[in-house]
């Protein structure tokens, strides 16, 4: 595989852990225009692990997921006692706070003569905790894409469980699962927690593909379209918002020849695709009608 | 076992000098086509310009990481020693992060941090912005070289 092609499925592998997380949100009832911070988080928190702490990646990896969770609940507390477009905006608001935390952050040391960590506006430079390691870009394509489907094995076994039917219920209709006594601000709280570590993750991961992070790789472009990536792919199923990245990446890819309009025509598309179907290509119902087709198959071969 | 600890100690403070990281800066100007520019780099590596390296370039926007970038280019060595050329197709003017991923002799990635208008590319400042407005396109010919100082990317 080339390294161009190595290099646009890893991205699509990163982009997609922050999709994931938009969208646990999503079918938590939650619309947030915030994960990009906790994907900054995790970009922070892990390459500061590994580049000035010397902490080996996976270790600093679950680092940045505890810090992530951490700094979702923080914005969690608050806010989750709004609804619809209000929690939409508080989440955009804290996101931009943490932004603007980034670029306060200064916090450097010497490493072998080189001054490594973030230095506000002007970035963090020397993550490097790959190139130390020798660890080729198809071997980190490798990894990335194996944590990602662990990541979405989770969401099919959650989806399958009461947790999941209880998830869905509560995004749904928060109301009518109170009233079954499901405890809705303590339940969003963990899928807030769980939904900031995810992100987190791959904020951890893109540090170290990139080596470089600044304050505005976390802006509300990141956060706006990982949310459209969940709602393009679909709320059906966990597969959903990997076929937005996918679609998005591919369209952005494919239509180079377009020069700098290629934004405008991928918006449009966008545009499009979300009049004729809202809730995604892949939504609730497709994803009912393949598992019907699925589940007859199977009885008529028994 | 003197001479052997007198070594240890020799190997410990030369190797820190041996395992330097390479350095690279970049100059850019105007190719005539709109948005396309074109760029030498050149590479140190101890103060020494650092040859046999296969360099490909890509190139971010920090406000959309992984989706708005260009499609990596190769760059060229030239006659002069650790001096490569490349052209670098960037869509639009503004505030672009320029990684050089190093391969063969040496592996390693350099990140520079460049604004591109005009006239062509200084070292980005703090408030650097995203992009620039397009409307005005490039100048066609008479590109200007441009002569502020480069930053070592690291």
């Amino acid at each position: 595989m080339d390294e161009f092609s190595i290099g646009v499925l890893t991205n699509i592998g990163l982009i997609s852990f922050l999709a994931l997380s938009a969208y646990l949100l999503l079918i938590a009832g939650e619309l947030s225009f915030g994960q990009q911070a906790f994907f900054g988080v995790g970009a922070y928190t892990a390459g500061m692990l590994t580049a000035i702490f010397g902490w080996p990646l996976p270790l600093a990896a679950l680092g940045a997921m505890a810090g992530g969770a951490f700094a979702a609940l923080l914005v969690g507390l608050p806010t989750l006692r709004l609804r619809g477009l209000y929690f939409a905006m508080a989440t955009l608001a804290a996101a931009e706070m943490f932004r603007i935390l980034f670029e306060l952050l200064h916090f450097q040391r010497d490493i072998d003569g080189d001054l490594v960590g973030p230095d506000g506006t002007q970035g963090f430079r020397g993550i490097r905790w790959i190139f130390e390691q020798g660890i080729e870009p198809i071997q980190f394509l490798a990894l990335v894409w194996a944590l990602l489907a662990a990541a979405v094995a989770g969401f099919v076994l959650l989806e399958r469980s009461r947790l999941g039917a209880t998830l869905r219920a509560v995004g749904l209709d928060p109301e009518l699962a109170a009233s079954v006594g499901v405890p809705i601000l303590r339940f969003k709280l963990g899928v807030v927690a769980a939904a900031g570590a995810l992100a987190a993750l791959g904020g951890a991961l893109f540090a170290h593909h990139n080596t470089y992070i600044e304050p505005r790789n976390f802006d509300i472009m990141l956060g706006v379209h990982s949310l459209a990536y969940a709602l393009i792919g679909g709320l059906g199923t966990a597969l959903g918002p990997l076929l937005g990245v996918a679609l998005d990446i591919g369209v952005l890819e494919s239509t180079r020849f377009f020069h700098g309009y290629r934004m405008i025509v991928f918006g449009g598309l966008v545009a499009i695709l979300l009049a004729l179907r809202p809730r995604g290509l892949l939504d609730e119902r497709i994803v009912h009608r393949i598992g019907e087709v699925f589940s007859r198959h199977g009885a008529a071969r028994r | 076992m003197i001479r052997f600890i007198v070594f240890a100690l020799l190997a410990a403070v030369a190797l820190p000098a041996a395992a330097e990281r390479p350095k690279g800066t970049l100059e850019c100007k105007p190719s005539g086509t709109d948005f396309v520019y074109a760029c030498t780099i050149r590479l140190t590596q101890g103060g020494k310009p650092l040859q046999g390296v296969k360099i490909t370039l890509g190139a971010d926007m920090p406000a959309m990481p992984m989706a708005h970038n260009i499609e990596p280019v190769v760059a060229k060595p030239t006659s002069q020693p650790g001096v490569y050329e490349a052209k670098l197709d960037l869509e639009m003017l503004g505030l672009w992060v320029v990684k050089l991923r190093l391969s063969g002799a040496v592996r390693d990635q350099l990140i520079l941090r460049y604004e591109f208008d005009q006239q062509g590319a200084r070292p980005a400042t703090a408030g650097a912005r995203d992009s620039m407005p397009h409307g005005s396109g490039m100048p066609r010919g008479g590109a200007m070289q441009h002569g502020a100082p480069m930053p070592q990317g690291k």
